[in-house]
């Protein structure tokens, strides 16, 4: 009875719209609703199964009901409610953190915990209808409870199970397994909100966590370092102290970095208002020259330096994380980088980037008030702002060297670097630094330690490099860079496969090293495109380009090789081809038509022995097609302003010289993989995945050009499109439906009416047919083959009708027989004849829900 | 070029070079309990959440295709084979030998056609087709067709 009451009252929470004849009924009746769910809650012991009923029930009610109505409620029945709900919150909380303990199947508090966080989100989000600091206690409850559940004993609960004895597993954590910033990223949104909300009592506490923290795995490494250096046996030594500390600091630093900042995709974030305003408003408390000495002293305790609380908040919650991350420097510096946990070290570059994309160099512009100790800590043109840029790059530094065995930190550093270099003001300050130019020809030269990082890692390391290469430098220092950074890496090249033996010492391991060094940096080097880099890039890229497809024959027999060569056009064109004008397009269309060219030579018949045979071929067929996809992407995202971009650079080549175009170079292609296409091949999710859209893509973006294709390539299309409708997933499914009007209005345009897509296409219409008719499918796929069906209608009218006839005449119950009539009655009465209008396919496509509704399923095979 | 110390000259030169175990590749290669291997599978994994990573890496003899495993911690160094590949034309198969020739005109007829679906496949084609040809892979001191080639 509990389950299904509870899904009433769920439902009950949720009402809205006409059933309300005025505001006040809603306010009545919002208002006997929560008096009811108050005794309810108060009066009974929740059982575990009952949670989430009664988290959906609060979650319905304050998504579904306008704030207006909320706050119309009587101010002590809103009182309730909210203390209620913040009661809910913790104790939900406490049982999650047990069953993250216990590590239940079945996570139901977990389950509800995040309802209710979630709630909790789209109440403080919009304040400005809720009496003002009304939220405030309320969240500082919550905010502590989660603190308390996320640190270890004494301060907080973690890992402590219901007797108070705590568990300390040590289970396998595979790489696949997210990290808690992704898997808990809604929980850390919500409390990063109320940490917001209730700034005065969060962000100080968060702090003082941190840097007692810190204080303790000082001392315990120190501890530890004087232990092992007495003792000969390290495997005496218990981690649990520092584990629990790693953990403690991990939690922390999440909830600063979600409290401190968002990380919206695509765009500049802005300083959360509310962490704005706490900076402003404890302003007049605070010691410009006190804060930037505890900012900008991380090797000290930030408690012993005079004046320390007269600090800025925010600036010193920053410095907190800085002082984390200078114990780890440190530490590894006295060689107890084994000690050391590579989790926080990704947690602190995490943090500083997220923290970087916000604070650093902000651009007072974008904001009506500004913090003044913030914008004398980190705005343009301020000493401070170059300290911590300076800062952040020897630690960027540090952790390459360090940490190169440890990817996903590589990876965190390298994206940092990235962030640091990615916006013009914060590279101008980068590119004044010695290190940074120290880092350019280190990377340069291939000399250890960078040499180590994963090639992953170093592509992104490349990308870095050259986006520094971008800021603003006197014309010399330009020069000289370049000279550092790019140069170097083409000079080695082409001395080494300009040498006249090169094709016998291909094989040679340092030759071969070489080679793929170079082709992992050109991928990095795309990838720094930007639109305003492009020009640059492109010529220095496709000087490459024309040699790498040199390379393709020295190393045809090397499938690792040829992979990596292919990937660098796949990068070239996926970064660049927007950007790129009709002229350049045309280069690159070129070459990337030699390299297909070189490839299907190279390619004619080939055996392998080894057991990964069919995944090589998968390989370089799924680059292939990634690549041609790629070209054809220019189709809908066109960036080039025709040419004006290069027109200083490019004189004399008339456009109208055209060679070469997309669709030349994508069908050659397609020529190429189609008959390498097998039945197996078509198993590899994703490069059946891959196929599928490339060959809908032509057919959308080229129909004119499938009736020129040789007979032999045509067949194995239109086959391919049959098996991916009728035998594939209805993502595929619903790629090749799409695909199909293009081609039926390529007939119609023509008025052709023997030729083999004319005849394709009327074998594609019994098939749309009897999807529609003998088949079920969800409103996406109907409405695809819906389109589908009215385009090929149109062109074989005759034909549909025979097919209505046969499957009438077949059908021997006479009821079924009238309502089927009927049916495709309606279904084609206001579009009659049918013509391509536009206006008569929406009327087609209506009738058809109701055709479906009404007879669909009701053929369906069982 | 010459700052490493790979001799690849006759006498001395070694068969592998260390390389730190996260730096290594899919589809890259290594020495898996003492056989060259190509990687097939790679995944990292740590003890305790804040623990430091481990490789797990899953390989296949080059000659022999059989599978090897082995974990090592990511700082670790572990033996990656030199590779060699060299194309050959075939001019003649006798008594399970093959007779190869290379683009220098210089001749060998010490390598066996392989007892497996390659070596069927070279072998019925010799007959049939004009040119037929077959990469000969190099590791540890030891060779093997890996490969054919040819026009239909």
């Amino acid at each position: 009875m509990a389950q299904d009451s509870l899904q009433c009252l769920a439902q009950l929470a949720s009402m809205h719209g006409p059933v309300f004849p005025d505001e006040s009924a809603q306010v009545s009746y919002l208002a006997h609703l929560v008096e009811g769910l108050l005794s309810m809650i108060n009066g009974i012991e929740i059982e575990d199964s009952e949670a989430v009923g009664i988290s959906n029930i609060i979650s319905n009610l304050i998504t579904m009901f306008p704030r207006s109505i909320l706050t119309a409620l009587p101010s002590e029945l809103f009182t309730s409610f909210i203390n209620c709900l913040t009661l809910l919150t913790c104790s939900f909380g406490r049982s999650a953190a047990l069953e993250e303990v216990l590590d239940k199947d079945d996570m139901v508090y977990m389950e509800a915990y995040d309802k209710l966080l979630e709630s909790w989100l789209t109440l403080v989000q919009d304040d400005e209808h809720f009496p003002r600091g009304c939220f405030v206690q309320p969240a500082v409850q919550v905010f502590n409870s989660y603190i308390q559940c996320h640190i270890a004993a004494p301060d907080g609960t973690r890992n402590l199970s219901v007797n108070g004895i705590s568990s300390h597993e040590e289970e396998e954590i595979n790489e696949l397994q997210e990290d808690d910033r992704e898997l808990f990223s809604d929980q850390l949104s919500s409390i990063g909100m109320l940490g917001r909300v209730a700034a005065d009592h969060c962000i100080p506490l968060l702090t003082s966590l941190l840097e007692d923290r810190v204080t303790r795995v000082h001392g315990q490494l120190q501890r530890t370092q004087q232990h092992l250096m007495a003792s000969s046996d390290p495997g005496s030594m218990d981690r649990k102290v520092l584990d629990d500390l790693y953990e403690d600091i991990h939690w922390l630093i999440l909830v600063s970095g979600y409290v401190l900042a968002d990380d919206p995709q695509g765009e500049t974030p802005l300083i959360p208002s509310e962490v704005m305003e706490f900076s402003i408003k404890h302003s007049t408390e605070v010691d410009i020259n006190t804060t930037l000495q505890i900012l900008g002293s991380p090797g000290e305790k930030a408690s012993s330096i005079p004046g320390c609380n007269r600090t800025d908040s925010v600036i010193r919650l920053l410095s907190a994380v800085l002082r984390t991350s200078e114990v780890e420097s440190r530490a590894s510096r006295a060689s107890l980088t084994d000690l050391l946990s590579p989790q926080m070290g990704k947690d602190i570059m995490w943090f500083l980037r997220r923290w970087a994309k916000t604070y650093l160099l902000m651009d007072e512009k974008l904001y009506e008030q500004i913090s003044i100790p913030l914008s004398t800590a980190f705005g343009a043109d301020t000493e401070g702002a170059q300290w911590i840029v300076g800062y952040l790059l020897e630690k960027v530094i540090s952790n390459l060297s360090v940490w190169s065995s440890e990817v996903e930190l590589s990876n965190d550093t390298v994206e940092l670097l990235v962030t640091l270099v990615e916006k013009r003001e914060r590279a101008n300050i980068v590119v004044q630094c010695e290190s940074w130019w120290n880092l350019a020809k280190q990377f340069a030269s291939r000399s250890p330690p960078l040499h180590l990082l994963s090639s992953p890692v170093q592509r992104t390391l490349m990308k870095a490099l050259v986006l520094g290469g971008f800021a603003h430098m006197d014309s010399d220092a330009k020069q000289q860079y370049w000279a550092e950074v790019l140069h170097p890496l083409q000079q080695r090249f082409l001395n080494l496969i300009n040498q006249e033996n090169f094709a016998q010492i291909s094989q040679q391991e340092a030759v071969k090293q070489e080679i793929v060094a170079t082709l992992e940096a050109l991928c990095g080097i795309a990838e720094a495109t930007q639109i305003d880099n492009v020009a640059s890039l492109f010529s220095f890229l496709m000087d490459f380009l024309s040699s790498c497809i040199g390379l393709m024959e020295v190393y045809s027999n090397t499938p690792e090789t040829v992979n990596l060569i292919i990937e660098v056009f796949v990068e070239v064109a996926h970064k660049q081809i927007c950007y790129l004008g009709e002229t350049k397009s045309m280069k690159l269309y070129e070459a990337c038509l030699t390299l297909l060219q070189v490839y299907s030579k190279n390619n004619q018949c080939r055996k392998r022995n080894d057991a990964s045979a069919e995944e090589d071929q998968y390989q370089d067929l799924l680059l292939i097609m990634e690549l041609l996809t790629n070209l054809l992407s220019k189709e809908f995202i066109d960036f080039s302003d025709t040419d004006e971009v290069f027109r200083n650079q490019d004189q004399g080549t008339p456009a109208t010289n055209r060679t070469v175009s997309a669709a030349d170079v994508v069908l050659y292609g397609v020529n190429i993989v189609l008959p390498l296409m097998s039945q197996d091949l078509l198993k590899f999710p994703s490069l059946c995945n891959q196929y599928y859209k490339l060959i809908t893509f032509i057919c959308e973006i080229f129909p004119e050009k499938i009736p020129q294709l040789p007979e032999e390539l045509f067949k194995s299309l239109m086959f391919s499109l049959e098996l991916g409708m009728t035998s594939m997933s209805s993502e595929i499914s619903q790629l090749c439906l799409e695909a199909l009007s293009p081609l039926a209005e390529q007939c119609a345009k023509n008025q052709e009416k023997d030729t083999p897509l004319f005849v394709a296409t009327r074998h594609f219409l019994k098939l749309v047919f009897d999807m529609l008719v003998l088949q079920k499918h969800n409103t996406e796929m109907t409405v695809a083959a819906g389109e589908a069906l009215y385009t090929l209608v149109c062109l074989h009218q005759a034909e549909y009708s025979e097919l209505v006839e046969t499957l009438l005449s077949s059908q021997r119950d006479a009821v079924i027989y009238q309502r089927l009539a009927d049916a495709f009655n309606k279904l084609t009465a206001s579009s009659t004849p049918p013509t391509m209008d536009r206006k008569q396919k929406v009327a087609f496509l209506k009738s058809l829900e109701e055709f479906v509704a009404n007879v669909g399923g009701l053929l369906c095979v069982k | 070029m010459g700052d490493d110390s790979f001799d690849i000259a006759d006498s001395g030169a070694s068969l592998t070079y260390p390389m730190q175990c996260s730096a290594l590749r899919k589809n890259g290669h290594v020495m898996l309990k003492g056989r060259p291997c190509k990687i097939v599978d790679m995944s990292t994994s740590k003890t305790g959440k804040h623990g430091h990573a481990k490789v797990h890496l899953v390989g296949v003899d080059i000659f022999t295709q059989k599978k090897y495993e082995d974990i090592c911690p990511s700082t670790h160094n572990m033996e990656v084979p030199h590779i060699k590949r060299k194309d050959y034309q075939v001019s003649d198969i006798s008594d399970g030998y093959l007779s190869l020739m290379d683009d220098a005109a210089a001749t060998r007829e010490d390598l066996k056609l392989p007892e497996n679906d390659l070596g069927k496949e070279i072998d019925s084609q010799f007959e049939k087709v004009d040119n037929i040809m077959v990469t000969v892979l190099e590791a540890i001191g030891e060779e093997q067709v890996v490969a054919v080639k040819y026009t239909k």
